[in-house]
C-alpha cells in the first residue's frame, strides 16, 4: 500500500489509529459481563447481610438448584443465538424423566436409562429442528406445539403413575466427588465442551453468523438450515441428559413435573446476556443467568421473603436487565 | 489517472455469453456479452431498472441465466448459487454492508471459508488474526481485528468486505455502488484500494451511478439500457455527456402525456429545510398546478425530503409554509390534515398491504370518509373504490382480489388511487414509475398530468431523467444532501441535469 497510510499504530494494542481505547475489545463489552458483575455484587451483599448465605453447603445448594436449568440452557442458548427459539424443553424434560424413571424401576442402573433418554431427547430435538428449518414452520410454533403434545402424552399415558426411583439409579442427582455434586461437575465439563465447539468448529461460528445476519449467511453459502438443526438436536439431547439429573435430585415424579421449566431456561439465557433476537451472546450466558436466579431465590428464602414473591421478582429482574442492556448497547455503539 | 496494463498480461478471466434473464413476463436483461480481463476495472452504468444488478447476479451465481451461460477460465460453468461463484473466485460486495454485526473483524474475514487449524484440531486464532491483519494493512486499514463489525464505519466495513473477498482468493470482485455511503475522503481511499486490486491482477466489475467515478478508476465502461448492452468501450473514448445520452436515449414522445396547465399560487414554501445528516439547507416553492421534479442520484437525500414533508422524519432545521402559514407537520396524520399525500418509493413495503383486497388498499387511509357513526358504510366504500379503480384504470384483478395478484404497474396504480382518495392538494410522488412496465408508466403519467390540470401541486422525485424532462415544469437537482441546481423547463437538457446530479461539469470531459 502507499506509504501515506504509514501512520498506523501497532494493530495488536487495543486502541485504534485515533488512540481511542476500544471498549468492545475488553471484558466489559462481553455479553455476559453485566450479569456476572451483578452476580458478584449480589454474592458480596448477601454474604454480608444474610445470615447463613455464605457457607459451602448453601453455595452447593444454589448450584444444585441451578444446574438442571444451566445444562439445558447451554443448548437452548445456541438455539436462541441462531435466532430461533425452543419453548418445548419443559415437556421434553418431563418425557425423558418418565422414560428414565420407568426404565430405572424395571432394570435399575444408570447408564441404560440415561442412554435411552438421550436417544429420545435427541429424536425429539431432531423433529423440532427439521420442522423449524427445512419444514419452514416458525420455531415458536413448532416448539409450542411440541410443548403441548409431549405434556399431553404424559398426561394420557402416565397421568396416574407415581414413580419412585431407587437410590442406586440416582447417581446424577445424589452422588458427589470431593463434596461437589456429580451434576455440577457434568455442567462444568459440558460448559468447557460447548465453549470449545463454539470457538473451534465452523458450526459454532456459523451459529452467530446465521443468527446475526441471516441474509448475509445465505449469500456466503453457509448451511443455514443445518446449523440451526444441530442446535435443536443439542437442545433435545440436553433435555435427555438433564432429565437424569432432574429425576435423580427429586426421586419422585408426577405428570406435571417440569411445568414452566422452559420459561426458567429462557430466563437464564436472557439474563445471562444473550439477545433474544439472536446473534449476540456468550456460551456461558445460561450458567451466569441460572446462578443469578438461584442466588436471588436462595437469599429470598433465607430472608423469609414469602415464596409468593418469586415470580414477581423474576419478572422485574428480566425487565431491568433487558432495558439496561439497551442503554449499554447505545453507549457501546461508537463507530470507528 | 489510468494505469496502462501491458497487453501481454491482458488475459480473459470470465465472461457472460449471450446471457438473458427473465422473471415471468419481465425481461430483466437480454443478450448480454460481457468479458472481464485480469487487472481490469469495468464500470457498469445505466438508469435504475436497466439491468445492472441482474447482470452482476448472473455473473456470481445468485441467478442462473434463462439463456446463455457464464464462462470462467475459458470454460462454460454453471453456478448453482453464490457459493459456487465464490469457490470459482467471483465475490460480490453488495451496496449495503452485509457483515455479521456481533462478530469480530477476524471472524467476518474468515466466515464461510476454511479456517486454519492447529495440530489438535482447534482453530488457529493466531494465524487467523495474522492473515486478517495482513489483508487489512494491504488495504490501508489499521483497526483492532477483534473489534465487532457493528462498531465499524461504513467505509471501514467496506474494506473488511474487500479483505474477505481477497481472503476467499477472489479473482473477480463485483462492487455494487461501493461509494454510496462514503465520504469524499473515504471514496479517495477506496479508489486506491481498487487500483491496488488491479495491480494484483484482480478484475473488478464496478457498478455505479456516479459518472465521475467511471472516469476516475475504470478502464472500460459498459452501458446498459432496458436490459440490453448499449455500448462497451474504453473510458478514454467516452465522455460524461456521451454516457448520459446512451443511458437515457430512447424514443420518449409517445410514452409521456403532457397538456398545458396553468400554474397558480404558491401552496408550499420550504426554506432552509434540513434533517440530520440526510439533507441540509433545502429551499423551494411549489405552486398550484405545477409539476416540480427532484432529480439526482440515489442517496442524494431526495426521498428524505419527501419523508420530512410527509411527517415521517424529523425536521432539524428550516421552515415549511403551507399556503403562506408556517406549519409544523410531525406526523402522517398531520400531513393528511394539511392536504399532503404521498406515493412512497417502496410500494410493496410502505405503500400497500399485499394480502388486503384492492378495495381495502384504496380506502384504508381514508376510512373516515365512509363512517356512519362508528360503523363503516361499506356500500359507500365499495362505490368509492370502484370509481377510484376506474379513474386510474386498474386492470388484472377485481376489487375484492388481493392486491398481490396485480402486476407491479397496477399495484402502483392502487397506491396512487389510495393517495388520491384523500383528495390531497399536494401530492408527493417518490419514483412513481420504478419497476413498472411501459404501459402502466404511460397511465401513471396520464394521471399525473390530469392532477396538474385540476390544480393539484405535484412534487415528483425521479431518477429517470426522461421522466423529469418530459413531465416537469421545473426541476430541482440534489446531490449529497444538498440542492445544487434548479432548472426551468426551457433550460432542460439531459446533459446539464445529469451532470449536475453527478457533480461534474460537462465541458471538462466533452
Amino acid at each position: 500500500m502507499p506509504s501515506d497510510q504509514g501512520d498506523g499504530v501497532d494493530a495488536r494494542s487495543p486502541k485504534d489509529r485515533h488512540g481511542r481505547s476500544i471498549l468492545s475489545n475488553t471484558l466489559l463489552a462481553r455479553p455476559e459481563t453485566p450479569a456476572l458483575l451483578f452476580l458478584i455484587l449480589l454474592l458480596a451483599v448477601f454474604s454480608v447481610t444474610t445470615k447463613g448465605f455464605f457457607s459451602v453447603n448453601n453455595f452447593i445448594g444454589i448450584l444444585e438448584q441451578g444446574v438442571i436449568i444451566a445444562i439445558v440452557g447451554l443448548a437452548v442458548n445456541q438455539v436462541i443465538l441462531s435466532a430461533e427459539i425452543d419453548v418445548s424443553v419443559g415437556s421434553v424434560l418431563a418425557v425423558c424423566a418418565f422414560i428414565y424413571g420407568n426404565l430405572a424401576m424395571m432394570f435399575g442402573g444408570n447408564l441404560l436409562p440415561l442412554f435411552a433418554t438421550l436417544a429420545v431427547g435427541t429424536a425429539i430435538g431432531l423433529l423440532n429442528g427439521v420442522l423449524s428449518t427445512y419444514g419452514k414452520v416458525p420455531s415458536i410454533i413448532t416448539t409450542l406445539g411440541a410443548l403441548f403434545v409431549y405434556r399431553g402424552l404424559i398426561l394420557l399415558l402416565a397421568g396416574a403413575q407415581v414413580l419412585n426411583v431407587p437410590k442406586t439409579s440416582r447417581v446424577l442427582g445424589l452422588s458427589d466427588v470431593a463434596g461437589i455434586p456429580v451434576s455440577v461437575l457434568l455442567l462444568v465439563v459440558l460448559a468447557v465442551g460447548f465453549y470449545w465447539v463454539s470457538t473451534n468448529t465452523a458450526w459454532g461460528r456459523n451459529i452467530y453468523a446465521v443468527g446475526g445476519n441471516e441474509s448475509g449467511a445465505t449469500t456466503l453459502g453457509l448451511p443455514v438450515n443445518r446449523t440451526r438443526l444441530i442446535a435443536f438436536v443439542l437442545s433435545g439431547a440436553a433435555c435427555g441428559l438433564a432429565a437424569a439429573g432432574f429425576l435423580g435430585q427429586i426421586g419422585q415424579l408426577q405428570a406435571t413435573a417440569g411445568t414452566s421449566f422452559e420459561l426458567r431456561v429462557i430466563t437464564a439465557v436472557v439474563l445471562g446476556g444473550t439477545s433474544i433476537r439472536g446473534g449476540r451472546g456468550s456460551v456461558f450466558s445460561p450458567i451466569v443467568g441460572a446462578l443469578l436466579v438461584g442466588v436471588i431465590l436462595n437469599a429470598m428464602t433465607l430472608n423469609r421473603v414469602p415464596g409468593t414473591m418469586e415470580l414477581f421478582v423474576l419478572g422485574v429482574l428480566i425487565l431491568l436487565s433487558v432495558s439496561s442492556e439497551g442503554i449499554r448497547q447505545r453507549y457501546l455503539e461508537k463507530k470507528i | 489517472m489510468q494505469e496502462v496494463s501491458s497487453t501481454s498480461r491482458r488475459q480473459l478471466l470470465c465472461a457472460l455469453r449471450n446471457v438473458s434473464k427473465r422473471f415471468g413476463n419481465i425481461q430483466a436483461c437480454q443478450g448480454i456479452d460481457l468479458e472481464l480481463f485480469t487487472g481490469e476495472v469495468v464500470a457498469v452504468v445505466g438508469e435504475n431498472g436497466a439491468g445492472k444488478s441482474t447482470v452482476s447476479k448472473c455473473l456470481y451465481g445468485l441467478y442462473s441465466p434463462s439463456e446463455g451461460h457464464v464462462e470462467f477460465d475459458g470454460k462454460p460453468v454453471e453456478f448453482r448459487g453464490p457459493s459456487d461463484g465464490e469457490n470459482a473466485g467471483i465475490v460480490m460486495i453488495p451496496q449495503e454492508l452485509d457483515l455479521f454485526p456481533e462478530l469480530s473483524v477476524v471472524e467476518n474475514i474468515w466466515m464461510g471459508l476454511e479456517r486454519p487449524r492447529r495440530w489438535f484440531g482447534a482453530f488457529d486464532a493466531g494465524a487467523m488474526e495474522k492473515r486478517a491483519r495482513e489483508l487489512l494493512h494491504r488495504l490501508g486499514l489499521f483497526v483492532d481485528v477483534n473489534t465487532p463489525a457493528k462498531l465499524l464505519s461504513a467505509a471501514n466495513g467496506k474494506l473488511v468486505e474487500v479483505a474477505r473477498a481477497l481472503n476467499a482468493n477472489a479473482r473477480v470482485i463485483i462492487m455494487d455502488e461501493p461509494t454510496a455511503s462514503l465520504t469524499e475522503r473515504e471514496v479517495f481511499n477506496l479508489f486506491s484500494v481498487v487500483r491496488s486490486l488491479k495491480r494484483s491482477n484482480v478484475a473488478v466489475l464496478y457498478i455505479t451511478h456516479r459518472l465521475d467515478e467511471v472516469f476516475e478508476v475504470c478502464d472500460r465502461a459498459v452501458v446498459l439500457r432496458d436490459g440490453r448492452m448499449i455500448s462497451d468501450r474504453p473510458t478514454s473514448d467516452e465522455t460524461v455527456s456521451g454516457l448520459v445520452r446512451k443511458m437515457v436515449g430512447r424514443p420518449v414522445e409517445q410514452l409521456f402525456v403532457r397538456h398545458p396547465h396553468e400554474i397558480g399560487d404558491v401552496v408550499l414554501e420550504v426554506e432552509g429545510l434540513g434533517s440530520g445528516s440526510a439533507f441540509q439547507d433545502v429551499s423551494f416553492r411549489l405552486h398550484e398546478g405545477e409539476i416540480l421534479g427532484i432529480s439526482g442520484l440515489i442517496g442524494a437525500g431526495r426521498s428524505e425530503i419527501a419523508e420530512t414533508l410527509f411527517g415521517l422524519r424529523d425536521r432539524t432545521a428550516g421552515t415549511v409554509r403551507l399556503n403562506g402559514e408556517i406549519s409544523n407537520i410531525s406526523s402522517v396524520q398531520g400531513a393528511f390534515r394539511h392536504g399532503i399525500g404521498m406515493v412512497p418509493e417502496e410500494r410493496r413495503t410502505l405503500g400497500l398491504i399485499l394480502p388486503f383486497s384492492v378495495k381495502h388498499n384504496v380506502t384504508f387511509s381514508s376510512l373516515l370518509k365512509f363512517m356512519r357513526s362508528i360503523f363503516i358504510d361499506t356500500s359507500a366504500e365499495d362505490k368509492f373504490a370502484e370509481n377510484a379503480a376506474k379513474e386510474v384504470t386498474i386492470v388484472g384483478a377485481g376489487l375484492d382480489d388481493p392486491v398481490s395478484a396485480l402486476s407491479g404497474g397496477n399495484q402502483q396504480k392502487v397506491v396512487v388511487a389510495k393517495a388520491l382518495a384523500r383528495n390531497p392538494k399536494i401530492l408527493i410522488l417518490d419514483e412513481p414509475t420504478r419497476g413498472v412496465d411501459i404501459g402502466a408508466k404511460s397511465e401513471i403519467y396520464r394521471i399525473i398530468d390530469g392532477l396538474a390540470k385540476q390544480g393539484h401541486a405535484v412534487l415528483m422525485i425521479s431518477s429517470e431523467l426522461n421522466e423529469i424532462l418530459a413531465m416537469c415544469d421545473r426541476t430541482l437537482v440534489m446531490r449529497e444532501g444538498r440542492l445544487v441546481r434548479s432548472f426551468d423547463r426551457k433550460d432542460f437538457s439531459p446533459d446539464v441535469i445529469g451532470s449536475a446530479a453527478a457533480g461534474v461539469t460537462v465541458d471538462s470531459h466533452a
